[in-house]
């Protein structure tokens, strides 16, 4: 087990530098540069060709990607923004925590709501229940997220008025203390319980409207996992053998359909990260998602660079925590290479 | 199994039908407000400013933050074009028209207790006349390279003589300003925040002279441009949080005893026009600025809502790439001028909020001549043009237009591209589309001249001047419009040195006539840009340049 | 893209042994929801081939004014669906607007299919480092989240329905190709393939007679499930301003963005392209369940 995890983390290092010169080349492939972004209407050609010739715009791609890895590795951090001029790696703390918040959120709607009506269909098989989740979950996966976004912001925000409908917070609690930026933990930490309902609130449309699709994905993933585990010879034994069926449900059903959803859990991490993207446009909602688009739309190369590469550690850390997770749970599964 | 699919499908169908329920269902509840202090003000722009050291930014949403935290010398009236004093109570123009006296206001101090008076004044010009390095890039010094072409020793082959040769502080409260040549826009030029009076303590503490260029890009090292911004305005900054808000509270020495009104101003980004709407639909903002003329009739239709204007001070235009033939013949370009229908796109996409261009600056600024030839939408005239030009009809052009953007001038480009595109091949053209992001593909391509024949774009002003109109597009070499014109530089470059108003004037209005004869591009809207506010929100005044003040704002009952 | 990629991490679960066509075309045939899938998409397929035929008016040249200027009309008997806000009939639209996305469709489903597949093959069949190799890379542009990828791509070619088609394709590629290693390699120890390698079959022709036919049913599968996800990966694209060139293309992502600011004043012009997509959608997804549910053993005789 160790072995593998060393292993793993190993492949970590050609992962990340695969990545990091694919997002250089790409990010030099962007036609304009942030001369032109930062000048906007007043971009004159001269002023564009000075800058360019003045920040080794014009040398040869590999000389300016040996020029960034050296500044990248002597400064430790990975630059500025272009567009807000703050380092990039204090931006990822204060946007990172936003996006993690709503991904959790997101997560928890979907799998607290997944895993039960996904065992409920395959128990009720056949039946109203099962038929209408399997409709809820096709549904799911056909409304593109952003139209679901617009509609719930719609509904419950601008015509019912019950929920806000952007940001991360009321911004008249201006004195609100954010130690670790995640809002929810800043609340609890602080004991500042008012603040924790408002935030809470911001966080309701944003994750149901980014949970949809994992929700109805892991609701189909537990039905037909609990449909073939119930099938299986342990159980039909466990049930002769006179168990009491919410014991079998509890110890053997439930416990081994969950192999399945938990892999599918964790892939859901570039999803949600792709769907944050949608989301947070929607909702003005300031995480990493929109924070990466208008990055795109400004030529910001730094902000690129470096979120990416970040965002790309994390989605193979959590996958790798994923893997391993399984074989806890799975004493068939072992990692010998 | 049955069923479930058909059910499904009405789902689709029920989902989409929701929007249209939750659409048309009237307002079932109008948002309570939420439980906000009366002394609290929440503001919605665009994005966040890029920081907050005015002499080192360009674009409107600093601006919109750092106007609350300094102010310059002159400022407009609220709501004008008209210069009024600010913190220079007068000024005067030798007779040489190159040494100016300001006489200043007495007993103001800036946020860290600093006293104004003439040595501030002068040691902030001469802050600006002495940046190098990293601060002689465009990308921090715009507008200073703008008005005043040059530094003390230039770094930049493209940075002229400079405008300012020297201050002197006469006393406690007199700056006496020279220049090394005649210069109209100078005074009207200092309304910029940009020119405005920082705190020379302030700036010394918090490292404001210190910046640096890393991955190609100015920063500031300091803390001054970000945690420190020192000023004698009425809001002081208190904490930003980007991506989030800015928060201003009020400056309890300010000079005006009776502002600001309130106790906190707090400006939040919104990017998306929608999105802004919505959030003074739910109360979580009282005012939002970049109204898109759609959403003004839903702001409108809300009782708890209204509608401001903003002075029109902008011009959308088409630009005519001169230099590329068939356009280098002036009978295409004059069919391209027939061949627009402007009325319909004004009439159409501006919610009756803009009035057509015939000149490239706003009819209300002096230099204005109404005089011009004048084209209006005439398709048969149009062929007729192109056939004595031997060019078709069809007469194949490039047309292009820029994605992702809304400008005051031009809220929804793409609207406007399709109805100018149908109504040129109505009158004889085979139109070819390319469309780019506005930043920074768009832009670029359109200022270099690598664009297509025709291109939307267009202008705000920055200063009540008709230099920073038809000086800025058409003096010395503009690639964006290809057009060599002798008479007509000539004619600018005495303009820009005039003093004499009155001449001036005569000046810029026979170039106006000289432009539209010679059509190196056609204007086409000058729009009244919308704001959206709850009613509660009074004394907000709308600026022509879009720098609003929130000295005189308040909250009255709903 | 990570819609689908999550479909076959499902469809990995249940992976079929293959050999089962004629059971699965009658399960298939049998299936409601696969039979309102197909005619759902063939409505779809026939708005797109016969466009010019079935349209009342050209999707972008027929231009309507409504009191003298161009302004959205509601549906009325005139214009089934309502005028746009350029004054062109919606209905018109709509069906030109199937073209594209069938177009769409089929054209980065089969950017991604084909690449993936060939990648996956490879990978599957030459183990060791040639494999692993592939697969590293696979992961590599597996750790950008889908949409930012195609976003990324978009960036890079310039927006424009080639280059999106192109985006979304790319983004199939290693989904694709892990699925068919996957594949791949289960069969690869299967007893039928240890018996033609010992009978002394050459390589390349076990791969392609005895494998990759048997480790197909999984992509079929995928792949009608890619189409979905693909038109809606190309409206959310639409949606971020990186739609076709011409703005007169009726492309639906691209008519639903359009409609935002109008949503209070004319909601009809965003909910009919809404519509048109989740409809559309929902047929694909309708006949990928029922493809799934033919060809995977472990549910025979429960449908």
């Amino acid at each position: 087990m160790l072995r593998f995890v060393v292993r793993r983390l190993l492949l970590l290092i050609p992962i990340l530098f695969g990545v990091s010169v694919l997002l250089f080349f790409w990010v030099r492939a962007l036609p304009g540069s942030p001369a032109e972004s930062l000048l906007g209407e007043r971009a004159t050609p001269a002023l564009v060709a000075a800058y360019k010739e003045r920040f080794g715009l014009n040398e040869p791609i590999w000389r300016q990607y040996v020029t960034y890895m050296e500044t990248t590795v002597a400064d430790r951090d990975l630059g500025i923004s272009v567009a807000t001029h703050r380092q990039v790696t204090d931006e990822i703390r204060q946007r990172f925590p936003a996006t993690v918040e709503l991904a959790l959120a997101a997560m928890l709607f979907s799998v607290s709501l997944g895993i039960p009506l996904g065992f409920i269909a395959a128990k009720r098989y056949g039946g109203p229940i099962d038929h209408g989740s399997l409709f809820l979950s096709l549904i799911g996966i056909s409304v593109p997220i952003f139209v679901l976004a617009i509609l719930l912001k719609y509904i419950f925000a601008v015509r019912l008025g019950w929920l806000p409908s952007v940001g991360r917070i009321d911004l008249l609690i201006f004195d609100a203390k954010h130690p670790t930026n995640f809002y929810v933990l800043d609340a609890i930490l602080t004991r500042d319980w008012s603040t924790l309902w408002d935030v809470l609130k911001h966080l309701i449309l944003p994750a149901v409207a980014l949970g949809s699709i994992p929700l109805a994905i892991i609701a189909r993933i537990t039905r037909s996992a609990v449909l073939d585990v119930q099938n299986e010879d342990y159980v039909r034994t466990a049930r002769a053998k006179g168990m009491s069926p919410g014991i079998v449900d509890r110890r053997h059903v439930l416990r081994n359909a969950l192999l399945p959803v938990t892999t599918v859990i964790g892939l859901q991490t570039g999803l949600l990260l792709s769907g944050a993207i949608l989301t947070e446009t929607v909702f003005a909602y300031p995480g990493m998602g929109s924070w990466l688009r208008d990055a795109i739309f400004n030529r910001d190369y730094p902000v690129l660079q470096g979120g990416i590469l970040f965002l790309a550690l994390v989605f193979v850390l959590v996958n790798l925590v994923v893997d391993v997770a399984y074989a806890v749970i799975n004493p068939r599964i072992r990692y010998s290479g | 199994m049955r069923g479930i699919k058909l059910l499904s499908m009405a789902g689709a169908v029920a989902a989409c039908l929701l929007v249209a329920g939750a659409a048309t269902a009237g307002s079932r509840s109008e948002a309570s407000p939420s439980g906000a202090a009366p002394s609290t003000l929440i503001y919605a722009g665009a994005s966040d400013p890029t920081y907050l050291d005015p002499a080192l930014v360009s674009d409107g949403e600093s601006f919109r933050v750092t106007k609350q935290i300094f102010e310059s010398l002159v400022d407009f009236a609220p709501g004008t074009t008209r210069l009024v004093p600010a913190l220079a109570t007068s000024w005067s123009v030798a007779k040489n028209g190159r040494t100016y006296t300001f006489n200043l206001r007495g007993g103001v101090r800036f946020h860290d207790g600093t006293a104004f008076n003439a040595a501030a004044v002068c040691a902030n010009f001469n802050r600006w006349f002495n940046f190098s390095g990293p601060f002689q890039d465009a990308s921090a010094t715009l507008y200073y390279q703008k008005i005043f072409s040059g530094y003390r020793r230039n770094e930049n082959a493209t940075l002229g003589k400079p405008l300012y040769q020297s201050c002197r502080a006469v006393g406690g409260l007199k700056a006496v300003v020279k220049l090394t040549r005649k210069n109209g826009p100078f005074v009207p030029s200092l309304v910029l925040s940009a020119f405005s009076m920082q705190s020379p303590t302030a700036m010394a503490k918090y490292g404001a002279n210190q910046g640096t260029i890393r991955n190609g890009v100015f920063a500031p090292i300091g803390t001054y441009a970000f945690r420190n911004p020192t000023g004698t305005g009425p809001y002081m900054l208190e904490k930003w949080t980007v991506g989030e808000s800015v928060i201003l509270k009020k400056n309890p020495r300010y000079w005006n005893k009776k502002q600001p009104r309130l106790a906190r101003i707090i400006i939040r980004p919104i990017s998306d026009n929608t999105a802004r709407v919505q959030a003074l639909q739910t109360g979580e903002v009282f005012g939002i600025d970049l109204l898109s003329p759609p959403l003004v009739a839903t702001v409108r239709g809300n009782s708890r809502l209204k509608v401001l204007s903003r002075p029109a001070f902008n011009v959308a235009y088409v630009t005519i790439q001169s230099a590329k033939p068939p356009m280098n013949d002036i009978r295409v370009r004059r069919a391209v001028a027939y061949g627009l229908n402007r009325q319909l796109v004004v009439n159409s996409f501006y919610a009756g909020r803009a009035q057509v261009a015939h000149a490239f600056m706003p009819p209300s600024l002096p230099g204005y001549a109404k005089d011009v030839v004048k084209y209006s939408f005439n398709p048969t005239r149009a062929r007729q043009l192109l056939r004595e030009a031997g060019c078709g009809p069809p007469c194949k052009i490039e047309f292009w237009y820029p994605t992702g953007i809304s400008r005051p001038y031009m809220p929804d480009p793409k609207a406007n591209y399709e109805a100018f595109k149908a109504s040129l091949e109505q009158s004889g053209f085979d139109v070819q589309t390319t469309s780019m992001p506005w930043r920074p593909d768009y832009v670029k391509n359109v200022n270099q001249g690598t664009a297509g024949h025709l291109n939307l774009i267009g202008w705000t002003g920055d200063y009540a001047d008709a230099d920073n109109f038809i000086g800025t597009f058409f003096q010395g070499d503009s690639p964006q419009f290809q057009e060599k014109n002798a008479a007509l530089d000539k004619l600018l470059n005495a303009a820009e040195q005039e003093v004499n108003q009155a001449k001036r004037i005569k000046m810029y209005q026979q170039a106006n006539r000289l432009i539209m004869q010679n059509l190196p591009g056609v204007p086409y809207a000058h729009s009244t840009p919308a704001l959206g506010f709850q009613k509660r929100v009074q004394g907000y005044y709308t600026s022509p340049i879009g720098t609003d003040l929130f000295k005189t704002v308040f909250l009255g009952g709903q | 893209m990570s819609a689908a990629e999550l479909e076959i991490a499902e469809i990995q679960l249940e992976q079929s042994t293959g050999g089962l066509w004629n059971e699965a075309w009658y399960r298939l045939t049998h299936n409601v929801g696969a039979i309102i899938g197909a005619v759902l998409v063939s409505v779809f397929v026939i708005f797109a081939l016969g466009a010019q035929w079935i349209a009342p008016s050209h999707p972008s040249d027929d231009v309507h004014l409504v009191a003298g200027i161009l302004q959205p009309q509601p549906p009325s008997t005139e214009h089934l669906l309502g005028l746009d806000l350029q004054g062109r009939d919606v209905f018109s639209r709509i069906v030109y607007g199937a073209r594209y996305s069938l177009l769409i469709g089929v054209v980065s489903v089969g950017i991604g299919l084909s690449i993936g597949l060939l990648l996956g093959a490879f990978a599957g069949y030459f183990g060791r480092w040639p494999g692993s190799l592939v697969m590293r890379l696979m992961d590599i542009m597996l750790a950008i989240p889908g949409l930012l990828f195609a976003i990324a791509i978009v960036a890079m070619l310039g927006p424009g329905l080639w280059q999106v088609m192109i985006a979304v394709g790319v983004v199939n590629i290693p989904i694709f190709a892990r699925l068919l290693r996957g594949s791949v390699i289960a069969q690869k120890e299967n007893e039928y393939v240890l018996a033609a390698r010992v009978v002394g079959v050459p390589r390349r022709k076990i791969l392609f007679s005895h494998i990759l036919p048997n480790s197909i049913s999984p992509v079929i599968v995928a792949g009608t499930l890619a189409m979905a996800t693909a038109i809606i990966d190309v409206a959310g694209l639409g949606f971020l301003g990186l739609g076709p060139q011409d703005p007169s293309t009726p492309e639906w992502g691209t008519m639903l963005t359009d409609a935002n600011e109008y949503l209070a004043a004319a909601p009809y012009l965003a909910i009919i392209p809404c519509l048109a997509i989740v409809i559309s959608v929902l047929g694909f997804n309708l006949i990928g369940d029922g493809l799934r549910e033919a060809l995977d053993p472990k549910l025979r005789g429960r449908a």
